[in-house]
C-alpha cells in the first residue's frame, strides 16, 4: 500500500492550494484598503496588492510548468 | 472491429468531456463569474489545448488492474469495446441524473466486467484494483475537502474587514475573487485535459497496435491525437447542464470566495496527485472540493442527501459498468451478429436517454438558477442589492408558480 504516497498527495494539495489562497486573499485586502477612502498611503497599499497576485500567478505558472511534460522533460 | 472500437472510442471521448464540464465550471458559473456560455467554451479550448499538450499514453488500459498477456487475458478490440460500452452507457446514465461520477473508474468497470466473461475472476488484479480505484475513491474527496475547508476558512478569515474603533463590518470587497476564479477554473480544465484525453488516446493506439496497423511501442499518430482532443472539447462544449447544476447548486450555495477556494485546492490535488504517482479522479476531487468549501463558509448548509446520492453513484459506478460491459462481452463471443445486436442495442440505449431528457430540458439557461441575479448584484450598493435580491425572489416564485402549473417541467 502506497500511504507514503498518499500523505505525500495530501500534505502537497494542502499546503499548495493554502499558499496559493493566503496570497490570492492578501491582494483582495490590500486592494480593498487601498480602495478605502482616509487612506494615508494608497499607492503602497495597492503596489503590495500587486505584488500578491504577481505572487499566486507566479505559483499558477509554476503548477502548469509541472503539468506540460514538454517542459519537465 | 476495428473502426467500431474508435468510433465507441471516440464516443466515450466525448462523453468524458461532458461528463467533466462541471468539475471546472460548476463553480464559476454558480457564483456569475463566467457566463455559461462563455465557461464551457473557455473549458473546451483548454481540453483540446491540454489534449495536445501532453501524450503520455499509458501502456496499459486498465492500469494493471486486469492481468494482461501471459497468465491472464488477452486484451483484445472484443474486450475493449465491451468495457467502452459499459463506460459509455454508466455515463449516460449518471449524466440524466446529474450525478457527477468518474470516467475512468467507469471504464475500468466495464474493462473488469468483459475481462471476467473472457477469462473469469482471476484475471482481475483485486489487490491492484484496491489500491488503484477503490482506495483513492475514497481518498479523493476527503484531501481535497479538507483542503478547501481549510482554505475557505483562510480567505474568508483574510478578507474579513472590521471598523478597528467600532467593531462594526466593513463593506468586505471580496468581489476580486471573482476574477481569481477564471484563472483557477481554466486551470483546472486544463488539468483535465492532459489528463483524461490520453486515455482514450490509449485505448485507440491499443487497438491499433493489436490490429497490426501500427508499429507496437510507438506513440498515437497525429490523427488520433487530433480527434481525441476535438471529441473531448466538443463533448465539453455541449456542457453537461445537469452535473452542472448538481455541483454548482445542487451540493451548497457557493460564493466567490469559497469557489475560489474549492477550485485552487481542485487544482492543487490534481496537479499534485499527477505528479506524485497516487492518481486521484478529477470528479471526485472537484466534489471533495465543493463540499469542504461549503463546509467552511459560515452560513451555508451542505446537503447531505445530495452528497449521499453522488457516493452512491460512485458505489454502483464499477459494477454497473461492470456488468454492461459483461452483457456486451458475452454477446461479441457470439460472432459478428452479436457485435452488432450490441452495437445497435447501446446506440439505441444511448438514444432512448437522450431523448428521456428532453423531457425537462436543462441547458446553458437554467443550469444554474441563481446566476442571472448573482449577475445583477455585481459590485452593487447594499440598497441595490437588497433590491436586486428581492426581484431575483419574485422572480423565482414565478419561476416555481409556473413549474407547479406545468408538472412535466416540475421534475428535476
Amino acid at each position: 500500500m502506497k500511504w507514503l504516497e498518499l500523505l505525500t498527495v495530501a500534505g502537497t494539495t494542502l499546503i499548495s492550494a493554502a499558499v496559493v489562497v493566503t496570497l490570492y486573499s492578501l491582494g483582495v485586502r490590500f486592494t480593498a484598503i487601498a480602495a478605502d477612502a482616509q487612506q494615508p498611503s494608497p499607492g503602497i497599499k495597492r503596489s503590495v496588492a500587486y505584488v500578491c497576485f504577481g505572487l499566486c500567478g507566479a505559483a499558477v505558472l509554476f503548477g502548469l510548468y509541472l503539468i506540460i511534460p514538454y517542459f519537465t522533460k | 472491429m476495428v473502426a467500431l472500437v474508435i468510433a465507441l472510442a471516440l464516443f466515450f471521448d466525448f462523453t468524458n468531456g461532458f461528463h467533466d464540464t462541471a468539475n471546472a465550471m460548476a463553480t464559476p458559473i454558480a457564483t456569475g463569474a463566467i457566463k455559461p456560455r462563455t465557461a464551457v467554451a473557455l473549458a473546451a479550448v483548454l481540453n483540446l489545448v491540454g489534449a495536445f499538450l501532453s501524450t503520455e499514453v499509458a501502456k496499459t488500459v486498465s492500469g494493471g488492474i486486469i492481468r494482461e498477456g501471459s497468465g491472464g487475458v488477452q486484451i483484445t478490440p472484443e474486450i475493449i469495446f465491451a468495457g467502452l460500452m459499459g463506460a459509455v452507457l454508466w455515463n449516460m446514465v449518471t449524466w440524466l441524473k446529474g450525478l457527477p461520477s468518474s470516467s475512468s473508474h467507469a471504464l475500468f468497470g466495464g474493462l473488469i466486467g468483459a475481462a471476467v466473461v473472457g477469462a473469469g475472476f482471476s484475471s482481475v488484479n483485486f489487490e491492484s484494483l484496491l489500491q488503484k480505484v477503490i482506495l483513492p475513491a475514497v481518498f479523493a474527496p476527503v484531501i481535497a475537502g479538507l483542503a478547501a475547508y481549510v482554505c475557505t476558512r483562510l480567505a474568508y478569515a483574510l478578507t474579513a474587514r472590521h471598523d478597528p474603533e467600532t467593531g462594526s463590518k466593513l463593506t468586505q470587497k471580496r468581489g476580486g475573487f471573482r476574477t481569481g476564479q477564471i484563472f483557477t477554473s481554466s486551470l483546472v480544465a486544463l488539468a483535465h485535459g492532459t489528463n483524461d484525453a490520453q486515455k482514450t488516446m490509449g485505448i485507440i493506439t491499443l487497438v491499433l497496435i493489436a490490429a497490426g496497423s501500427q508499429a507496437p511501442g510507438s506513440g498515437p499518430q497525429l490523427w488520433v491525437i487530433t480527434a481525441c482532443a476535438m471529441a473531448i472539447a466538443i463533448g465539453t462544449y455541449a456542457g453537461g447542464w445537469r452535473i452542472i447544476r448538481t455541483m454548482g447548486s445542487g451540493l451548497t450555495e457557493v460564493k466567490p470566495a469559497q469557489g475560489f477556494a474549492a477550485e485552487t485546492s481542485t487544482a492543487s490535488a490534481i496537479l499534485a496527485s499527477s505528479h506524485l504517482g497516487f492518481a486521484l479522479s478529477t470528479t471526485q476531487v472537484a466534489s471533495g472540493s465543493v463540499i469542504g468549501s461549503g463546509m467552511g463558509r459560515r452560513g451555508t448548509t451542505v446537503r447531505w442527501n445530495m452528497v449521499g446520492k453522488i457516493a452512491l453513484g460512485w458505489l454502483f459506478t464499477l459494477p454497473a459498468a461492470g456488468i454492461v460491459g459483461a452483457l456486451t462481452a458475452l454477446l461479441v463471443k457470439t460472432g459478428a451478429v452479436g457485435v452488432l445486436i450490441a452495437a445497435v442495442a447501446g446506440s439505441a440505449a444511448v438514444l432512448f436517454m437522450f431523448f428521456y431528457s428532453r423531457k425537462s430540458d436543462v441547458g446553458h439557461q437554467n443550469a444554474v438558477e441563481v446566476e442571472e441575479a448573482g449577475q445583477a448584484v455585481r459590485f452593487a450598493k447594499k440598497k441595490a442589492m437588497a433590491r436586486a435580491r428581492a426581484k431575483a425572489k419574485e422572480q423565482a416564485k414565478a419561476e416555481t408558480d409556473a413549474a407547479a402549473n406545468t408538472p412535466k417541467e416540475n421534475q428535476r
